[in-house]
């Protein structure tokens, strides 16, 4: 680990202001301190924020605004949530362990970084770490890579659960810089690598993640996460679904989907959407919709059974949503 | 000794070490902590063969706290490895040479370990690189080591054999390198005192590993002292003294201060060994109702350039299995510029099994015999290559109870003809068979004027239990209760000739020496008590004396031996035993078990998921009900790793690709499934007089296999190339 | 650099100090702000019952605090990342893994390590039923184990076999003696109540 110097903003305005370029906000630690531990991310300041006045959960006025400090164990088992938003409950149930959800901030989750082991490892070239450097995965092993979105400089997935289910919630992430506030969709929040992989947020130097703003969607009731790893518990996705329906009798009048483990960003899946919508809820549609899922994917050599598995997932969660009517 | 009063042999035990283990004040390696304390830590190669032209250790030396930077240029001398011992064969520091990727390169020694950390990473290295040899696939057919064949008269072949049989089955199996993931990452605490070595590090071998420390850093073996009370796991990984260990102990002795290295997580996948990669090809010829008439079974096995552990999966499983008139094992090994390879719990019967057990599900469904009857069928009463019987082998008792136990009968055998909702379910089954061995093996018994026993021997508790079976027999064989007897293993300076804990042969070896000390000790306490003047019994006919229950007694007189030792005034009396096999005996000793388990696969998503497991198990006799349930309960997870999670590919330039447990993934908690485990009580007559076999490596034998015939009966795919993972049953 | 307020439960003193040079310890700061001199922090926190103060470099982990700072070496490190558990304690009463908490965070804050977990000479009713029901084997992981156990039971999370089994699987046991573990919990989830 490199050395820092710590400081703890007493105020957002002061965490702004403090902030910029080689410092580092400092919420839950799972991501910052094991990556700068591995001298991944080596700020040379950390802005200790988990003081600052970020908490809360608020459902007033419909939909639900979650303070970027709240914990993702906290959130999780929040009646509220559980209710409301069952697939986000299931994210964050599904997520970690139990102590790094204890720990692990819902700001944070949004931003920790790929689970890639060449990023991880700084023995290795990699270009989201070091621009440039050149990319082992898309040659190497692959198996846990994306065939979405992926570029021929990165193929690293974006490793969490809860921003696919926030992803197909249509949430938004409100942000405080030094020029003030603002609320990016989360769906554009995250940028395709391209030939920049460096560059994973639409984030500005210096900006904090305030608050997780999720609109008002009565029908998410019977929503659902399905989570699909090699062990049963504490892995990242091979592959998630987040899928919302609203029926008419057996009909099919809106429909959210989103996909995890399979893209270089939590991948909102509008196509399947379309196809689902105006249809009887059966299998033969699901399996239908998904089909259409895998438009694009490009795999690798040791991921090519990803695109199948996508397709067998967003069938999976649909059938086990229709379990919950 | 079953007749002892007290007849703790075979019940349930708590483990004696377990209070303090729970309250956390069990001393593992790195938690020493001895004045004026120094940390090192390790610097690995980033490239996987070649040679280091150039180390830069300005920013390291500059770096606060740093005391010394060590390095192939600035070395610690350590003696080269004797070339009769398996392992690594070069020592770390010696020569430029780069053998594999993570291979030791440096060493900085600092006041504090995040400063040591911290500055190895300020370490930079260039190299000169070659091509690495990484491909066991491109490297294969390796080099034959273990040829094993016996044919029928007439026959002049197997391949012959294999073509005259009505129905012939080939299975090729593959698994990548695997690790041992003891949860307590390698550590050493080494401390000097004027020519004095004490060096605190996890050894499966204490005596052993003090004597090879001696030998590599040139020092009187009577002054270096391994000390490992408690060990955090070993499986295999903590029998040979890996280069940390000696690093630790030259450092210290070249600064003239106490030295600690403790590995982190990811050091430990390389600078210490790893099971092999292994490719096998079983082939199997029968007659139409399964009996066996050939059998073939070739491997391929990764063998580390810098050396390690040799991977002969063939040799303790398809030599000895089934009955068969025509057999060979070709065991072949591939040189590869990986890290050292090492023996890791069940070490070759663990992949070796696998080959034969899911060859022989393939000839059952073939041949439409029951898996069950198939086995019974080519049931062996001798080991099938060089005839000799087996000393105790109750197999087929395993099958009986196992079936009834797990509900296998009418079993229908139509994969893919059962579902639980969108779950396809299936069940398999599969024979266990582990090598039982015993050494010769010396323990100490002491009776202590504070009316304690204390039981000990130089062999090592891995959580193995062995304190607890020390404890057990010494109190049984003394009639005393269990709380009184204190055991100490974990400590090279007890008695000479103390087992290794590896091999499944603590229990097997360390019972007849503790039971001979007991009597030793017994004798000891009553020729004493007859020829101490001081003592109530002075000057009596030893033979009038008898000892029974931890009292001394005699014409009606009975004394309790902490009385007698204080009446006599004298601290303790105590005795040595040592015992050895009988190396000329006519029999095979192996453990046998057969394994059912039940195994359910989404329709959709494909995953594995093992419901429940029935495992039974010929081990001969038990001391500790308890841990023995534990450690075979706990092996047959390991097996389900083994068959659905456990692999690490390594890449062409010798990096190894899931190497942090992240990665590398090993069962949690959610992956158990329901474990019914039982044990047949026949003692093995002629292991020993008290007739234990060993029971640390068996459960895990053939639970891959189970766990992929019952995918196949589930599914109808089968899965060769270990893991099972999703992908593959798509 | 680490010093003890008051401290009297055994063990504690002994380590004190051995892992970094002895430094003057500012007591008046109770701020974590840094210090620009020396860039070390200033911690005061309870552990185990015991006011504590410590000044450190700004990357030292809990875990590294309470092995090397305050010879508490019952936390165990495993791995370092987050990915094994062996390394839990509380912190102000939540399950955490230390090795990703940093020390300079906890100013005011109440940690719990294993070594405090005991009612004075009484086991705590976890520590008594692992061993009950033999949930160890090496026993390196089992300080985590029995520490992720505790907090589950408070949370309420140990309903079913199910539960204990997913809330636990951030405790990684490598002997596997998770069947033990699953009835030591259901053993002293009975007697907690």
């Amino acid at each position: 680990m490199r050395s820092y110097a710590f400081e703890r903003p007493g105020t957002v305005t002061d965490a702004v202001r403090r902030a910029g370029s080689g410092s580092a906000f400092l919420a839950g630690g799972t991501t910052l301190v094991d990556l700068m531990k591995l001298e991944v991310m080596t700020p040379d300041r950390v802005l200790d924020i988990n003081r600052l006045p970020l908490r809360g959960l608020d459902t007033t006025g419909g939909g639900l605004r979650i303070g970027a400090l709240e914990r993702m164990s906290d959130v999780a088992a929040d009646p509220r949530v559980r209710r409301a938003y069952p697939v986000l409950g299931q994210a964050l149930d599904l997520s970690a362990s139990g102590q790094l959800r204890t720990m692990a901030s819902i700001g944070g989750n949004l931003l920790q970084r790929t689970r890639c082991g060449y990023f991880r490892d700084v023995s290795t070239p990699c270009n989201k770490r070091l621009p440039g450097s050149g990319c082992p995965a898309i040659g190497g092993e692959n198996r846990t890579h994306a065939v979405l979105g992926a570029s021929g400089s990165c193929a690293a997935t974006h490793p969490s659960d809860l921003a696919v289910a926030l992803v197909a919630l249509d949430a938004k992430v409100r942000l405080q810089g030094r020029e003030g506030a603002r609320t990016v969709d989360l769906r554009d929040f995250y940028l395709l690598p391209g030939d920049t992989p460096h560059l994973e947020h639409d984030l500005r130097p210096g900006e904090l993640v305030t608050e997780v703003v999720v609109p008002a969607l009565p029908w998410a009731r019977r929503s659902t996460y399905v989570k699909i790893r090699d062990r049963r518990s504490f892995e990242f996705a091979l592959s998630s679904a987040a899928v919302a329906v609203r029926l008419d009798g057996d009909t099919i009048v809106e429909a959210r989907v989103a996909v995890g483990g399979m893209g270089t960003r939590p991948w909102r899946l509008t196509a399947v959407e379309r196809a689902l919508v105006g249809r009887r809820a059966t299998e033969e549609t699901y399996v239908a919709a998904a089909a259409t899922a895998v438009e694009g994917t490009r795999p690798l050599r040791h991921n090519a059974y990803k695109p199948e598995l996508m397709k067998r997932t967003l069938v999976r969660a649909l059938l086990e949503l229709e379990q919950t009517r | 000794m079953t007749t002892s009063p007290i007849g703790r042999i075979g019940r349930e035990t708590d483990r004696v070490d377990g209070p303090l283990k729970a309250a956390g004040g069990a001393r593992y390696a790195a938690d020493h902590q001895p004045e004026g304390l120094l940390h090192a830590h390790l610097v690995q190669a980033t490239v996987g063969r070649g040679s280091v032209r150039r180390v830069d250790v300005s920013r390291a030396e500059a770096a606060p706290g740093v005391v010394a930077v060590f390095t192939p240029f600035r070395p610690l001398p350590l003696n080269p490895p004797s070339p009769q011992q398996s392992g690594e064969n070069y020592s770390a520091l010696q020569d430029t040479a780069v053998r594999f990727r993570g291979q030791v390169i440096g060493l900085v020694v600092a006041d504090t370990p995040e400063r040591a950390r911290d500055a190895a990473a300020l370490v930079s290295a260039d190299y000169a690189v070659t091509p690495s040899r990484t491909s066991l696939a491109d490297g294969s057919p390796g080099v034959a080591q273990g040829v094993v064949q016996k044919l029928a008269d007439g026959v002049p072949s197997i391949d012959a054999a294999l073509a005259a049989s009505p129905v012939t089955v080939t299975t090729s199996v593959s698994q990548h390198a695997q690790h041992h993931i003891a949860m307590e990452p390698h550590a050493t605490t080494a401390v000097w005192v004027d020519d004095h070595l004490t060096v605190y590090t996890g050894a499966q071998a204490p005596q052993r590993a003090a004597a090879t420390i001696a030998a590599r850093l040139g020092v009187d073996p009577a002054k270096v002292r391994v000390l490992c009370r408690y060990t955090g796991g070993g499986f295999g990984q903590r029998s040979p003294v890996w280069n940390e260990a000696l690093l630790c102990a030259a450092a210290a002795r070249a600064l003239g201060r106490p030295v600690k290295v403790v590995l982190s997580r990811e050091q430990v996948f390389t600078a210490i060994g790893h099971r092999g990669a292994v490719r096998q090809t079983i082939r199997l010829g029968a007659d139409t109702d399964g009996r066996l008439l050939a059998l073939s079974h070739e491997s391929d096995g990764e063998l580390p350039a810098a050396g390690g552990w040799q991977m002969m999966p063939g040799r303790d499983t398809s030599a000895v299995m089934y009955r068969t008139p025509n057999i060979r094992i070709d065991q072949r090994l591939v040189t590869l510029d990986t890290p050292p390879t090492w023996s890791m719990r069940a070490p070759a019967e663990a992949p070796g099994m696998f080959a034969l057990e899911t060859a022989m599900d393939e000839l059952s469904v073939r041949t439409g015999v029951d898996p069950v009857e198939l086995r019974l069928r080519n049931h062996a009463t001798e080991d099938p290559v060089e005839g000799r019987p087996f000393s105790s082998k109750h197999l087929e008792e395993c099958y009986r109870v196992g079936a009834e136990r797990f509900g296998w009968s009418g079993r229908r055998a139509r994969p893919r003809s059962r579902t639980d909702g969108d779950w396809l379910v299936g069940t398999g089954m599969a024979s266990a068979i582990y090598p039982a061995w015993r050494q010769s093996a010396t323990a100490r018994v002491r009776f202590g004027d504070d009316g304690r026993v204390t039981v000990s021997s130089a062999t090592s508790d891995l959580g193995t239990g062995s304190f607890t079976v020390l404890a057990v027999v010494g109190a049984d064989e003394l009639g005393v209760p269990v709380g009184s007897v204190d055991a100490e293993v974990g400590d090279s300076a007890l008695p000479p000739g103390g087992v290794g804990a590896y091999g499944s042969s603590v229990t097997t070896s360390t019972v007849p020496a503790v039971q001979a000390a007991c009597r030793a000790a017994v004798e000891a306490l009553v020729r004493a008590a007859v020829e101490n003047p001081r003592s109530p019994f002075a000057g009596l006919d030893p033979a009038a004396v008898r000892y029974r229950r931890g009292r001394v007694e005699a014409r009606g007189r009975s004394v309790d031996f902490r009385t007698l030792l204080h009446a006599m005034g004298v601290p303790l009396v105590e005795a040595v035993g040592a015992t050895d096999p009988n190396t000329t005996s006519p029999y095979r000793f192996h453990c046998f078990g057969a394994h059912f388990c039940e195994v359910r696969v989404h329709r959709l998503t494909g995953e594995p998921r093992v419901a429940r497991f029935t495992s039974v198990f010929d081990v001969g006799r038990v001391v500790n009900a308890k841990a023995a349930r534990s450690q075979l309960r706990g092996s047959i997870i390991w097996g389900v790793g083994h068959a659905l999670l456990e692999a690490d590919p390594i890449e062409p330039d010798g990096r190894f690709a899931a190497a942090t447990m992240a990665d590398y993934l090993v069962p949690v908690h959610a992956d158990t499934p329901e474990i019914d485990v039982h044990w047949l009580d026949h003692p093995d007559p002629h292991i020993s007089e008290f007739g234990a076999r060993g029971l640390g490596e068996i459960g895990l034998v053939s639970v891959a296999a189970a766990i992929g015939n019952a995918v196949f009966d589930a599914t109808g795919t089968r899965v060769h190339d270990l893991p099972i993972t999703l992908d593959k049953l798509l | 650099m680490t010093q003890h307020e008051g401290i009297t439960r055994r063990g504690l003193l002994g380590m004190v100090g051995t892992a970094a040079a002895a430094a003057t310890v500012p007591l008046g700061g109770g701020s974590a702000a840094a210090q620009p001199d020396t860039g070390e922090v200033t911690v005061r926190m309870t552990v185990n019952g015991t006011a504590t103060s410590l000044t450190a470099d700004p990357r030292v982990t809990l875990l590294d605090a309470v092995r090397e700072r305050l010879g508490l070496t019952g936390t165990k490190k495993g791995c370092d990342r987050g990915q094994c558990g062996a390394c839990t304690v509380h912190v102000d009463g939540r399950r955490v893994v230390s090795c990703l908490t940093l020390l300079a965070t906890l100013d005011g804050a109440s940690v719990t390590t294993i070594e405090g977990l005991a009612d004075g000479d009484r086991p705590h009713p976890l520590q008594r039923a692992f061993v009950d029901q033999d949930g160890l084997q090496c026993g390196f992981c089992t300080p985590g184990q029995i520490m992720s156990a505790a907090a589950v039971i408070a949370e309420g999370r140990a309903r079913t076999d199910d539960e204990i089994r997913e809330q636990m699987s951030g405790n990684i046991c490598r002997c596997s003696a998770y069947p033990g573990i699953l009835a030591a919990i259901r053993q002293a989830r009975t007697e907690m109540r």
